[in-house]
């Protein structure tokens, strides 16, 4: 049998398309939790995202009002969780949960009108330049603006927390949110600050799959990908690197089962079902385990309410 | 130049407690002033009110006769107060360099560069790229001063700053303090320890219950006058009898250790120990050294290798808090309300918690409430709880009498061995003198005490044999008599 090599980078591509909206999603989670901030929104903020997207293209046809609009959508939809969490001092997973079903429903709600109705093509850049290169041309271009980004993303995160001021502030906030209120740091803008981007970066995700991944409307559309992606930053040990990894894994494992499934492999189905979700984790847990990393990368503040007293 | 800053008829009402009560004082550079008081006589309140975190009800605050309006930390940085706080405003996961960066305008290179000459002209030497959750005590206050120092501040206030540290660095701290307003930084320095205020200050201030007692040269008075202004009356001084002990050994820790897996606690490593019956033996030690890990293994919270307790002629190292109880071993551990009590429940809820097999608090399951409010009143009265109510929560219970009622409830079952951590911790005098009578009380009946403490005055009241623990080690046991709070001191930081 002949494998064709540009077909091996057509399936390494599509693993990293698939990987897109879990490493965008993980992303502005983790900067969310750095803060201190736990919202198990992600899921309902996704699925916002994916309707505001497929709706306002299919309304207006602009596919950049369409994106930026479902960043909008994911960061309104964030407010309503970071005014209950930080003005109101709700607990955080409470209000998350709570998030993440009002999410569900409301775009099962706006989305009815939106069945059935065929997406638009998003333009794709470095289109010529796929087959200059065997193997690495497909890999490397002919993908969607957001995939770049996406792929930027982790990197980006990495530098914004380690060498920029901000960074520093917003890690320190996530350490001792007291501490911080002392050094005269603003707590509560800092936090909502963070879960806003959470909220866009969710929103752009959820974009992602209803404008580019799967161009059309399915109602549940994001399928548990809020919940993989709130589990890779934690596996990750609040690590942008290894969440990179862990979504190539969780992306790669998910295209190669159903391959699998496609030329009946005789293993339950069920099984190569749950399979990414095993394995992503194990790796995860394997190469998170040094427990003084862990320590220092762990915001100690983490799903904990800061409520500053006069 | 000189700096002045004035007070004026601070008050500041919490629901149901004055903290300040039309407090007025005046302060100027060149001297170091002690603001000395009890704990919750108001002196915390007062600084946290000049360094902008918390905001008066009423008074007005004057530097250099400009009206301040400190409505946030940040406002106190700009007019040039640098606080000290008792718990460290430290980011432990954050390096030292960025701890100190994070509130700084400066670049990173020429902060780097005055961080380095601060650390030059007051011997400081601190690595500052490592995280802070690495250093010591002592050096994350060093920190803390650097922190203040970098915006060169008129005033510097440290709240309890020796609570933390060694004999030898508190000597270092005074160095530099005496530095520092030599080149006129006004110091306030808040405390309730007497003899630090002898030795330091100039100047000192006394506040008792939220109002202003005194304000006077340090030359006028003396350690017992100081007291006396403190608390409001005479204290009786106690004192323990030596008395020769039995050699009736009742516990014997042989050979244990203790590995943690997490980096925040200290490993054990090769505890030898014994102790006789009606014998007190101290465990002196800077916070951090393994204390906590020590009292935990000790009472069962970490289960060790059976045979590396004795207790009784039976081995006991993997029997968990409740079976030891059985055998009578009894417990005070050192957060009153995370570890000793549950401050949600009921005074009488927390007394059944320690039950035995003979206590009958429970038939067949259910609670037999009749019982143990007998029980508790029963506590209440015996270890003189200010309180009648035993329905009342115990988070509502001031520290000195949550401790009673802790102590208390270990000692009516009258136990072979109690066993303490810091148990006069936060306490004001009259509750430490009456802990102290207690615990004295308990070695006179020849009943056994393991006393971990911190504090190396009450160590040396109450011990027979001393013991030093420094990272997890423990020096060779001393008699109490032969053993001075400096020798204490070089044990504690290490030395020999």
């Amino acid at each position: 049998m002949i494998i064709d090599i540009n077909f091996i980078g057509l399936i390494i591509a599509s693993i990293m398309a698939s990987a897109v909206p879990l490493i965008l999603a993980s992303c502005g989670e983790l900067i969310t939790e750095r803060s201190g901030v736990l919202n198990l929104g992600v899921e309902g903020m996704m699925i916002i995202g994916a309707i505001s997207g497929f709706a306002l293209m299919t309304v207006t046809g602009s596919l950049i009002i369409a994106v930026f609009g479902a960043m909008l959508a994911g960061v309104l939809i964030s407010t309503i969780f970071a005014f209950l969490t930080q003005t109101l001092i709700t607990n955080h997973v409470a209000t998350g949960l709570a998030l993440t079903i009002f999410g569900i429903g409301i775009s099962a709600m706006i989305g009815k009108n939106f069945v059935g109705i065929p997406g638009k093509e998003f333009p794709v850049l470095f289109e010529g330049l796929k087959d200059t290169i065997p193997l690495l041309g497909p890999i490397l271009f002919g993908h969607s603006i957001v995939f770049y980004f996406a792929f930027a993303l982790p990197f980006i995160t990495s530098y914004f927390l380690k060498k920029t001021k901000i960074g520093l502030i917003v890690r320190a906030v996530g350490d001792s949110p007291e501490s911080a209120s002392n050094q005269g740091i603003n707590v509560r803008l800092v936090r909502y600050a963070c879960i806003l981007y959470g909220g866009a970066m969710s929103g752009l995700a959820g974009a992602y799959l209803s404008m580019i991944y799967t161009p059309q409307w399915i109602e549940n559309m994001t399928g548990g990908r809020g919940w993989i992606a709130l589990a890779l930053v934690v596996f990750s040990t609040w690590n942008p690197i290894k969440i990179l990894i862990g979504a190539m894994i969780f992306g790669g494992l998910t295209i190669i089962q159903f391959h699998m499934q496609a030329i009946g492999v005789r293993i339950p189905v069920q099984f190569l079902t749950a399979l990414p979700y095993i394995v992503t984790i194990i790796v995860l847990v394997v190469i998170s385990r040094d427990s003084r990393k862990i320590r220092l990368s762990t915001p100690s503040s983490l799903g904990k309410s800061f409520h500053k007293d006069n | 130049m000189n700096t002045n800053l004035k007070i004026s008829n601070i008050t500041k009402i919490y629901p149901g407690c004055v903290a300040n009560d039309n407090v007025s004082l005046e302060f100027n550079s060149g001297k170091i002033y002690a603001l000395l008081g009890e704990n919750g006589a108001g002196k915390s309140t007062l600084v946290k009110i000049l360094s902008g975190v918390i905001i008066p009800d009423e008074g007005k605050i004057y530097l250099n006769e400009n009206n301040l309006k400190l409505n946030s930390p940040l406002d106190a940085k700009k007019n040039d107060i640098g606080m000290v706080f008792q718990h460290f405003n430290l980011f432990e996961t954050l390096s030292v360099f960025e701890n100190l960066i994070i509130d700084s305008d400066e670049q990173r290179e020429s902060l780097r560069e005055k961080i380095d000459t601060i650390m030059k002209k007051y011997n400081f030497s601190i690595d500052l790229d490592i995280p802070v959750l690495n250093l010591s005590a002592g050096q994350k206050q060093k920190v803390e001063i650097i922190r203040c120092l970098i915006r060169s501040p008129k005033v510097l206030i440290m709240d309890e700053p020796t609570s933390v540290l060694t004999e030898q660095e508190t000597s270092e701290l005074f160095l530099s303090l005496k530095k520092f307003s030599a080149e006129g930084i006004l110091i306030i320095y808040i405390t309730h320890k007497l003899k630090e205020v002898m030795e330091l200050c100039d100047e000192v201030a006394v506040m008792r219950r939220g109002k202003l007692v005194s304000v006077s040269a340090i030359n006028n008075e003396n350690v017992e006058s100081l007291a006396t202004k403190m608390v409001g009356q005479n204290l009786k001084t106690i004192k323990k009898k030596k008395e020769k002990t039995s050699s009736d050994q009742l516990i014997n820790i042989i050979n244990l250790n203790f590995i943690s897996e997490d980096p925040f606690e200290t490993n054990l490593s090769d505890i030898n120990f014994s102790v006789n019956r009606g014998e007190c033996l101290g465990i002196a030690g800077i916070s951090g050294n393994g204390q906590s890990e020590l009292f935990q293994v000790l009472s069962g919270e970490i289960i060790s290798d059976k045979n590396s307790i004795e207790f009784n002629k039976n081995y006991i190292g993997d029997l968990n808090p409740q079976e030891r109880r059985e055998y009578l071993m009894a417990f005070s551990p050192e957060d009153r309300l995370e570890q000793a009590a549950i401050p949600q429940m009921a005074i009488f809820e927390n007394v059944a918690l320690n039950n035995f097999k003979s206590s009958n608090f429970f038939n067949n399951g259910l609670i037999n409430e009749n019982k143990i409010k007998e029980h508790s009143k029963k506590i209440i009265s015996d270890f003189n709880v200010n309180t009648d109510n035993i329905e009342l929560k115990s988070q509502f219970l001031s520290g000195g009498n949550l401790q009673k009622l802790i102590i208390g409830r270990e000692l009516i079952t009258s136990p072979d061995l109690l066993i303490c951590f810091n148990p006069t911790w936060g306490l004001d005098v009259g509750a430490i003198n009456y802990i102290h009578e207690t615990l004295i009380k308990i070695n006179e009946q020849n009943k056994s005490i393991i006393l971990i403490s911190t504090d190396t005055d009450e160590l040396l009241k109450l011990s027979d044999k001393i013991s030093v623990i420094h990272k997890g080690k423990l020096s060779k046991i001393m008699n109490a008599d032969e053993v001075t709070s400096e020798k204490l001191g070089i044990l504690m930081g290490g030395g020999n």
